[in-house]
C-alpha cells in the first residue's frame, strides 16, 4: 500500500435489509422526477432491490427470479428497461417506467452456468446480447428486442477452454465500429471474439485458474482479468486484434469475483473473496487502497457515474464509498 | 329652550339692557344682558348681532383704565354672542380680532399685559371662538397679507402666553387658539377645506410664523417635566400641524421660481416670505435642529401620551415633509423605531401601526435617500453597538436593540443593501458576537449529571408543546442579564434571516464559527435564530412586509445541510464536556487516532478529534463552554429540523445519530437540549412519538452505529446509541439490529479487556429487547408442561398418603395395611428416581432424544435448520457472557449475570442451544455462587434461579453437587449472626444475600425436583431461620421455603417440623404400630412454635 500507515477509510453509507448475499449490482439514474441515482442490487434470495441514494433506502423489491440468485443487472440506455438474470436459467426484461415493475419479457437460458452476460447498446433501438449458450462452450449472440439469435461462437475444435465465465462486448473505436466480445474461460484463457465474422482473432491464456472476472478499457485498448488464483492479469490488444499480456499483479489474497474500471477509466475496483474490495490506479496499476469492512466475500462491486463505488458482499450488506471523487 | 324666537321680540327684550349697558358699564349690567341672552333663540340672535356687540365692543374700547372683571365678563358675553352667532361681515372679524388681542397687550411694556389669568384666559377662548364663528369664505378674506402683521401680533402673543404663563389651562388654551388661527383645528366646525391654491397662499403667509412657531414651542416641548403632559401634547400636536402644513411636499413641490407676489405694501411685503428651495434648506437644517431637541427630550418623557404624540409627530413629518425635512428623516426614524418596544402598549400599538403605514407607503422602500439614511443608521449603530453594550445598563442595551431591530423592520428586504456591504456586515455581526457572549464561569453546569440512564425511554411525551424551540434553555450572558434583551436578540437575527440574503449570512457566520472558539457558541445562536427567520416561521415580523422570506426553500434547504454539517463535524460535535477518566470510568485508554488514508466527500472523519482532548486538564471554564455549545447545537438541529419540516426526514440519516449520542450524554444540560431537540425534529418530520422516530429511522442510526464501532476509540457513545435504539425499536426492526450485534460482537471481541462495560450495557438492552420482542411462546415449554402436569398428578395421588397420616391424628378412621404398603412402594420409587437412578424410571422424566425439529424430512441432512435470528443473537450473547462472566471489574461481573440470566431467559424454548451453553457456563457461575463478592453472589444466584426453572433436570445433579453445599453451610453460619444482629442488620448485604437465598431457594427446589437428602440439606439449613429470634422477613422467607418443600416432599417436611416442635402427641393409627417418637416434645415452648404451627396448619 502507498500509505501504510493510514488505516483505510470507511464506507461513505451502508445498505441493510436485503436479507440475503449481494450477487449484483448496478448503479444508474434515477427517473428525472426523482432526481437522483439509484442502485440496483440482486441478491441471493432472487429478489432485486432498488434503493434511492438519497433516502438510502431500498424503494422497490422486484421479485422475477422464484427465489434463485440474481447473478446479473443492467440498465438499458434507452428508457427505462432493467435486465436481470438469475439462476433459475432466465433473463428478464423489467419495465420501470413510472414506478411499474413488470416483467415485460424474457429469454430462458438453457445452461447452468456461472457466466454472467453482456450487453452492448447504442441509442439504436435494436441492442446486442450476449449469453452463455447451449453447449457448455459456447456463447450465444442475441439481437434484441426480437431475440433473435445472431450467432452462436463456439471454440474451434481442439481447443478445449472450458465453460464461458465472463463475457464484455464492446465495439471497435474505428469507423468500422464492429463488435467485439471479451470471453474468459474456465481454463484461465481470455479469448477475443470478432462477433461478426464468428471466429477468435485471438487467445490468451492469462490464469491457471478459471478466469472470474475482467473488465475492457476499449480507449486504451487494455483489459484486465481475476481468476481464482491470487493475481491480476493486465493485458492489452494490438492493432491486429492480437492479446498481448502487459503484466499480472500480485495480490496477498486469492480470489476475485468482480473486477470494474471506473466509468472514467481513472480508477479499477477488484471484489475480493478476502472480504476485501482494492483499488487501483488504472493506469499505473499502482494499488491504492484496500476497503475492508465486509465480514463476507465480496460478490460484486460497481461504479457510477460521479465516481461512487458501490460492493456487494456474502454478509448482506451493500457499502457505498466515495474515494477519489473529481471535485 | 328659547323664549324670543323672532328678532322683533328679542329686540324688545333685548334693547332695554344694550341701553343701559352701554350708558353704564357695569359687571351687573353685563351679567344682566348676559342672562337675557340665554332667553333669546340663536337665529334671533343671528339678526341682531350687530346691535348686541356694540354695547360690548364699546365697553371693550372705552379709554381709560378699565376694570378688569368688567372687561372680563364683557369678553365672557362677547364669547356667548359669538359662539351662537356666526360672523359674516369681514370687516368684523377683523375689527373684533384686532380688540380682542389689543386686550391682551399692554402697549406700555411692549409686552403681553399683567392681567388676571381669568381675563387672559377668556379672551384666548374668545379669540378661538371668534376665529371659529367666521362664516365662509371670510375666512379667507381675513387672511390676506395686508392682515399679516395683525395676525403677527396675535400669534406672538399667543406663543408668549404660552411660554410665559404659569397656568396650565391658560397655556393649553393658547395653544389651542393658535391651532385654530393657524386653521389647523381638528373640531369639525369648519365648513370647508382649502383648495390647493389656497394651501399655498396660507402657507407662503404662514411661513413668515415658522421661527417664531417652531422655536417658541420647541421651548415648551423641551421644558420641564413637571409642566404637565397636556402643554407639552397640544404643543407637539400645533408643532406638527404647523410644520406639516408649512413644509408639505405637496406644496413646495408646486411653488414655482417666479410667482406673482401679491401686491402689498412695502412693509407687509418684507414680512412675506416666498417658499423657494434655498428657504426650504435652510429652514428644514434649522428644523432638523428643533427636531433633534425635541426628539432627544419627547423621548424619554414619563408620560406616554407626550410619546404618543412624538409617533404622531414622526408619521405627520415623514408622510408629509419627508423630502423638506430629509436632513431630519434620520432622528425621526430612530425616534419612531426605538417607540416600537416602549413599555405603554398604546405607544406600541400606534408605533408598529405607523411602521407599517410608513412600509405601505413605500416611504422607505420608495425613496433612495431613505433606505440611504436608515442604512447609515444602521451601520452607525452597529458601530457603537459593542461600545454601547459595554458600557450601557439593561435598560439602555434594551433601548439600543430595539432601535436595531426597528432599524431591520423597517429597511424590510432592502437590508440586503447593508449586508452586501462587507464594511457594514462585519460591524454587524461581531456586535451581535459580542453581545451574545456567554458566562461560562458557572461549574454547576458541569456538574449537573444525569442520572438515570433509562430516562429516554422512560419518557415518551408527546410533543406536545407548540413551537417547542421558542423554549431555549436559560443561558447566563456575560454582558446583560435581562431574558428581554436576548429575545430582542433573537428577533433580530430571525429579521436578518427573514430578509437578509441567506447564502450570504449563513456563509459570514460559519466562518465566523470556524474562526475562533471564542466565536464559536454566539455565532452558533446566531444562525439557529437566522434559520427560523429564514423559514419565515416566526411572527415578529408583524407583516410590515409581505411574510415571504428571500430565501428560495432550495437555498434553505443547502444552508440548512452546511450548518448542519458544521455542528456535528467530528471536531465540533465531540467536545470535552467532562473529565474523561470519569466518563469511562477508569477504563479509559487513548487508542491512537487515525486519519482516514483517502478523505471521503460528506464524510470526513476522524480529523483529530482528540485535540482537545489530549490538553493534559480542560478547566472548568473551557467545560463548561463545551457544554454550552453542544447545547446550542443541539438546540440549532431543532430549529434546523422544525425550518425544514417534513423536508428535514432527509438530513435524519446525518442529523439523528449525533442527537441520539448527545442524549445519552452525562451531563444534564446536554441530555435535555438533545431530548429538546429530538422532540423538534419529532415535530417537524411528523412522528408522533421519540420511539416513533427512533424506530422508523433505526436504519440510519444502524449505518451510524455500526460505522463508528470500527472506530470505538473515537466514538465512546456508540454502544450508548444502539442502547437507546434498542430502547425504543420494536420486533420489526430484528434483522437490522441482527446485522449490527454482529459488528457489535466483533468489536467487544476485541476490545473485550478495555471496553467491556460499556458493551455489557448494550448486551443488556439488546437481551432485554429480545425477551420483551418475543416471550415464550410456550411458556413453560410444552414438553415440560407435560412433565409437570404428570408430574402434579402424580404428586397428588400420593399426597392423600400423608394427608391421610396427619389426618389420622384426629379421625382415626380406617386405613387400611394395603394402603400403607402400596404409600411406601411409592415412596421408595420415588425416592430411587430423586437420587438420580434415572434409568429404569418411566421415560416421562426424560426428554425426548430426538430433537423435533430432525424428523422435518426436507431438509438437506448435512444442514441444521438455520436457527430464528433472535435465538442466534441470544446464543452468540450467551457465549461472550460465558467469558465476561470472570472480569476482573465486579460492575461488569454484575451486569453479565445480568445478561445471562435474560440469554436464559430468551433461550428457554431452544434446549438444544442452551444446554450445552449451560454446561459451559455451570464452572463459571458456581464460581461466581461460592467464591465471589456477595454483590455477584446475589445475581448469579438469580440466575441459578432462572436456569432452574428453565432447565431443572439438566441442573439437578450438578446444583447439588456444587452449590448446595456451599449455600447451606453458609445459611448455617450465617444464622448465629442475623439472630443477634440489631435493626441496623437489614441494611446489610449479608441480609439481603441470606434473604435472597432463601427466597430463591424454595422455587429452586421445587424446580429442580431434589432428592430426599438434598432436601433434608436444605430443609435443615432453613429450619434455623424459623426461629423467631431471626429478622422477620428471614423467618418468612425462610417459611416459604418450606412450603415449597412441602410441595415436593411433605412428608419429610412434616417429619422435619414435627422434629422441631410438635404440639402433641401422636397415638399411632393402628395398633400394630409402634408409637413414634419425636425430638421435638410436645407443649414445649421453643423460639420454632409459631413458625412450624404456622407451617404445620398449611400442610394439607
Amino acid at each position: 500500500m502507498a500509505t501504510p500507515s493510514l488505516p483505510p477509510p470507511d464506507p461513505q453509507f451502508v445498505l441493510r435489509g436485503t436479507q440475503a448475499a449481494i450477487h449484483a449490482l448496478h448503479f444508474c439514474r434515477g427517473t428525472p422526477a426523482q432526481g437522483h441515482p439509484l442502485l440496483l442490487s440482486g441478491s441471493m434470495s432472487g429478489l432485486v432491490h432498488i434503493w434511492s441514494l438519497q433516502t438510502r433506502r431500498a424503494l422497490a423489491t422486484l421479485d422475477g427470479h422464484r427465489g434463485q440468485c440474481v447473478t446479473w443487472l443492467q440498465m438499458l440506455p434507452h428508457g427505462h428497461q432493467l435486465l436481470s438474470q438469475g439462476r433459475d436459467l432466465r433473463l428478464c426484461l423489467w419495465d420501470l417506467v413510472e414506478g411499474r415493475h413488470t416483467v415485460t419479457d424474457s429469454v430462458l437460458l438453457t445452461n447452468v452456468s456461472f457466466c454472467r452476460s453482456a450487453v452492448l447498446a447504442g441509442a439504436q433501438p435494436r441492442w446486442m446480447l450476449a449469453v452463455p449458450g447451449r453447449g457448455t462452450e459456447e456463447v450465444e449472440i442475441l439481437e434484441m428486442p426480437s431475440k433473435t439469435s445472431v450467432c452462436t461462437l463456439k471454440p474451434e475444435a481442439g481447443a478445449k477452454p472450458g465453460m464461458p465465465m465472463c463475457l464484455k462486448l464492446w465495439q471497435q473505436a474505428d469507423s468500422s465500429s464492429r463488435p467485439c466480445l471479451l470471453a474468459g474461460y474456465e481454463d484461465g484463457s481470455v479469448a477475443l471474439w470478432d462477433v461478426s465474422e464468428r471466429k477468435v482473432c485471438s487467445r490468451m491464456t492469462c490464469h491457471p485458474e478459471p478466469v472470474m472476472a475482467l473488465d475492457f478499457d476499449s480507449q486504451k485498448a487494455r483489459g484486465v482479468s481475476g481468476s481464482a488464483e491470487k493475481a491480476l492479469a493486465v493485458w492489452s490488444l494490438d492493432e491486429q486484434q492480437a492479446l498481448k499480456a502487459c503484466r499480472n499483479y500480485e495480490l496477498t489474497n486469492p480470489g476475485i469475483a468482480d473486477i470494474t474500471i471506473r466509468p472514467d477509466r481513472k480508477l479499477l475496483a477488484t471484489a475480493g473473496w478476502d472480504h476485501r474490495v482494492r483499488l487501483f490506479h488504472w493506469r499505473t496499476m499502482k494499488p491504492l487502497a484496500v476497503l475492508d469492512f465486509h465480514t463476507s466475500a465480496v460478490h460484486c462491486v460497481a461504479f457510477a457515474s460521479d465516481g461512487l463505488l458501490a460492493a456487494g458482499s456474502g454478509d448482506q450488506r451493500i457499502s457505498v464509498w466515495s474515494l477519489y471523487r473529481r471535485t | 329652550m328659547a323664549v324670543f324666537d323672532t328678532p322683533q321680540e328679542a329686540f324688545g327684550f333685548l334693547r332695554p339692557v344694550c341701553v343701559q349697558l352701554t350708558k353704564a358699564q357695569t359687571v351687573e349690567n353685563v351679567e344682566h344682558l348676559q342672562a337675557q341672552l340665554r332667553a333669546v333663540g340663536d337665529s334671533a340672535l343671528q339678526e341682531l348681532q350687530q346691535y348686541v356687540l356694540f354695547p360690548l365692543r364699546f365697553a371693550l374700547k372705552t379709554p381709560g383704565p378699565k376694570r378688569e372683571r368688567l372687561l372680563q365678563s364683557v369678553v365672557e358675553c362677547l364669547t356667548s354672542v359669538l359662539s351662537a352667532t356666526c360672523v359674516k361681515d369681514p370687516g368684523l372679524l377683523q375689527e373684533l380680532f384686532s380688540e380682542l388681542s389689543a386686550c391682551l397687550y399692554s402697549p406700555a411694556s411692549q409686552k403681553p399685559a399683567a392681567l388676571s389669568e381669568e381675563l387672559k384666559l377668556a379672551v384666548i377662548r374668545a379669540l378661538s371662538t371668534l376665529m371659529h364663528s367666521a362664516y365662509g369664505d371670510i375666512i379667507l378674506a381675513f387672511y390676506q397679507p395686508a392682515l399679516l402683521p395683525r395676525l403677527g401680533f396675535a400669534v406672538s402673543l399667543l406663543l408668549d402666553l404660552t411660554e410665559q404663563e404659569k397656568s396650565k389651562e391658560i397655556k393649553t388654551a393658547a395653544v389651542h387658539c393658535l391651532q385654530v388661527l393657524l386653521l389647523q383645528c381638528e373640531c369639525g366646525d369648519h365648513p370647508r377645506s382649502l383648495d390647493e391654491s389656497e394651501q399655498m397662499e396660507l402657507g407662503d403667509l404662514f411661513a413668515s410664523f415658522l421661527p417664531g412657531i417652531s422655536t417658541a414651542l420647541t421651548r415648551v416641548i423641551t421644558g420641564d417635566f413637571k409642566q404637565g403632559h397636556s402643554t407639552v401634547v397640544s404643543s407637539l400636536r400645533l408643532f406638527h400641524k404647523t410644520v406639516g402644513f408649512i413644509m408639505a411636499d405637496e406644496q413646495l413641490r408646486r411653488i414655482s421660481g417666479a410667482q406673482a407676489m401679491p401686491a402689498v405694501e412695502q412693509r407687509v411685503a418684507e414680512l412675506m416670505i416666498h417658499r423657494k428651495a434655498d428657504w426650504v434648506k435652510n429652514t428644514g437644517a434649522k428644523l432638523a435642529l428643533l427636531l433633534k431637541r425635541i426628539i432627544e427630550c419627547v423621548s424619554i418623557h414619563p408620560h406616554w401620551k407626550v410619546r404618543l404624540e412624538l409617533v404622531e409627530l414622526v408619521e405627520t413629518l415623514l408622510v408629509k415633509c419627508g423630502q423638506s425635512l430629509v436632513e431630519s428623516a434620520s432622528p425621526l426614524l430612530k425616534a419612531l423605531v426605538s417607540l416600537v418596544n416602549d413599555e405603554s402598549p398604546q405607544v406600541q400599538v400606534r408605533c408598529s401601526k405607523t411602521l407599517r403605514h410608513l412600509a405601505d407607503q413605500q416611504v422607505v422602500v420608495g425613496s433612495r435617500a431613505f433606505t440611504d439614511i436608515l442604512s447609515e443608521n444602521l451601520h452607525s449603530l452597529a458601530t457603537s453597538l459593542p461600545r454601547l453594550m459595554n458600557s450601557q445598563d439593561d435598560q439602555g442595551k434594551f433601548s439600543t436593540l430595539s432601535l436595531l431591530l426597528g432599524y431591520l423592520k423597517l429597511l424590510g428586504p432592502k437590508v440586503n443593501l447593508v449586508l452586501h456591504s462587507m464594511a457594514h456586515l462585519q460591524r454587524l455581526s461581531k456586535a451581535l458576537i459580542q453581545v451574545l457572549e456567554l458566562d461560562v464561569t458557572d461549574v454547576k453546569v458541569v456538574e449537573e449529571r444525569r442520572w438515570h440512564t433509562h430516562e429516554l425511554s422512560a419518557s415518551p411525551e408527546a410533543p406536545a408543546t407548540a413551537r417547542p424551540w421558542n423554549h431555549v434553555q436559560r443561558r447566563y450572558f456575560r454582558f446583560f442579564t435581562d431574558e428581554r434583551v436576548f429575545l430582542l436578540l433573537r428577533q433580530i437575527c430571525q429579521l436578518l434571516g427573514c430578509y437578509g440574503n441567506l447564502y450570504l449570512l449563513v456563509d459570514h457566520f460559519l466562518e465566523l464559527y470556524r474562526e475562533s472558539v471564542v466565536y464559536r457558541k454566539q455565532a452558533a445562536m446566531i444562525l439557529n435564530e437566522l434559520v427560523i427567520g429564514a423559514a419565515g416561521l416566526e411572527v415578529v415580523v408583524e407583516g410590515l412586509y409581505a411574510k415571504s422570506p428571500q430565501a428560495s426553500p432550495e437555498d434553505l434547504r443547502d444552508s440548512i445541510t452546511a450548518v448542519l454539517e458544521e455542528y456535528t463535524s467530528q471536531e465540533n460535535w465531540y467536545l470535552v464536556t467532562c473529565i474523561e477518566a470519569e466518563e469511562m470510568g477508569g477504563e479509559f485508554t487513548v487508542q491512537p487516532p487515525g486519519l482516514p488514508a483517502i478523505t471521503s466527500g460528506a464524510h470526513t472523519c476522524q480529523v483529530a478529534s482528540f485535540q482537545a482532548g489530549s490538553k493534559p486538564s480542560p478547566t472548568i471554564c473551557t467545560m463548561n463552554s463545551n457544554i454550552w455549545q453542544i447545547c446550542i447545537q443541539l438546540e440549532g438541529i431543532g430549529h434546523l429540523a422544525y425550518a425544514l419540516g417534513q423536508d428535514f426526514r432527509l438530513l435524519l440519516m446525518s442529523a439523528l445519530y449525533p442527537t441520539l449520542e448527545k442524549a445519552g450524554d452525562q451531563s444534564l444540560l446536554i441530555s435535555q437540549a438533545a431530548m429538546g431537540a429530538m422532540m423538534d425534529m419529532c415535530l417537524a418530520c411528523g412522528y408522533d412519538s421519540l420511539q416513533h422516530l427512533i424506530n422508523d429511522n433505526s436504519d440510519y442510526l444502524v449505518n451510524g452505529i455500526s460505522l463508528n464501532l470500527r472506530h470505538l476509540a473515537q466514538h465512546p457513545h456508540t454502544p450508548k446509541v444502539l442502547e437507546v435504539m434498542l430502547r425504543n425499536s420494536d420486533a420489526s426492526l430484528l434483522p437490522l439490529v441482527a446485522d449490527v450485534v454482529q459488528d457489535v460482537l466483533a468489536t467487544l471481541d476485541q476490545f473485550h479487556d478495555t471496553r467491556a462495560a460499556s458493551f455489557v450495557g448494550v448486551l443488556h438492552a439488546l437481551l432485554a429487547a429480545l425477551a420483551q420482542w418475543y416471550p415464550a411462546t410456550g411458556q413453560p415449554p410444552e414438553q415440560s408442561v407435560g412433565q409437570e402436569d404428570s408430574h402434579w398428578s402424580r404428586r397428588a395421588t400420593l399426597e392423600k398418603g400423608p394427608a391421610a397420616t396427619t389426618a389420622t391424628t384426629t379421625t382415626t378412621t380406617s386405613i387400611t395395611a394395603e394402603d400403607l404398603e402400596q404409600f411406601v412402594l411409592n415412596y421408595l420409587k420415588e425416592k430411587e428416581a430423586a437420587e438420580g437412578n434415572v434409568s429404569d424410571v418411566d421415560d416421562e422424566e426424560e426428554a425426548p432424544s430426538v430433537p423435533p425439529e430432525a424428523d422435518e424430512s426436507d431438509r438437506r441432512p448435512d444442514m441444521e435448520p438455520p436457527l430464528p435470528p433472535q435465538t442466534q443473537i441470544a446464543k452468540d450473547v450467551m457465549e461472550r457472557c460465558i467469558h465476561l462472566l470472570s472480569d476482573k471489574n465486579l460492575k461488569i461481573r454484575l451486569q453479565v449475570l445480568d445478561v445471562l440470566d435474560l440469554c436464559v431467559v430468551v433461550l428457554q424454548s431452544h434446549k438444544n442451544q442452551l444446554l450445552p451453553l449451560a454446561h459451559r457456563a455451570w464452572p463459571s457461575l458456581v464460581h461466581r455462587l461460592t467464591n465471589d463478592d456477595p454483590l455477584a453472589v446475589l445475581r448469579a444466584f438469580k440466575v441459578l434461579r432462572t436456569l432452574g426453572g428453565q432447565c431443572g433436570d439438566f441442573l439437578r445433579s450438578r446444583f447439588c453437587k456444587d452449590v448446595l453445599p456451599k449455600l447451606a453451610s453458609s445459611l448455617v453460619t450465617q444464622a448465629p449472626v442475623s439472630a443477634r444482629a440489631g435493626p441496623v442488620y437489614s441494611h446489610t448485604l449479608a441480609f439481603k444475600l441470606q434473604l435472597a437465598v432463601l427466597q430463591g431457594l424454595g422455587p429452586l427446589c421445587e424446580s429442580l425436583d431434589l432428592g430426599e437428602g438434598d432436601l433434608n440439606k436444605v430443609a435443615g439449613a432453613c429450619l434455623i431461620y424459623l426461629s423467631a429470634k431471626q429478622p422477620v422477613k428471614l423467618q418468612e422467607a425462610a417459611r416459604s421455603v418450606f412450603l415449597h418443600l412441602m410441595k415436593v416432599d411433605p412428608d419429610s417436611t412434616w417429619l422435619v417440623l414435627r422434629e422441631r416442635h410438635c404440639p402433641e402427641l401422636l397415638t399411632p393409627p393402628h395398633s400394630s404400630l409402634c408409637p413414634v417418637r419425636l425430638l421435638g416434645a410436645p407443649g414445649q415452648q421453643s423460639p420454632f412454635t409459631a413458625n412450624v404451627l404456622h407451617l404445620l396448619q398449611e400442610l394439607p
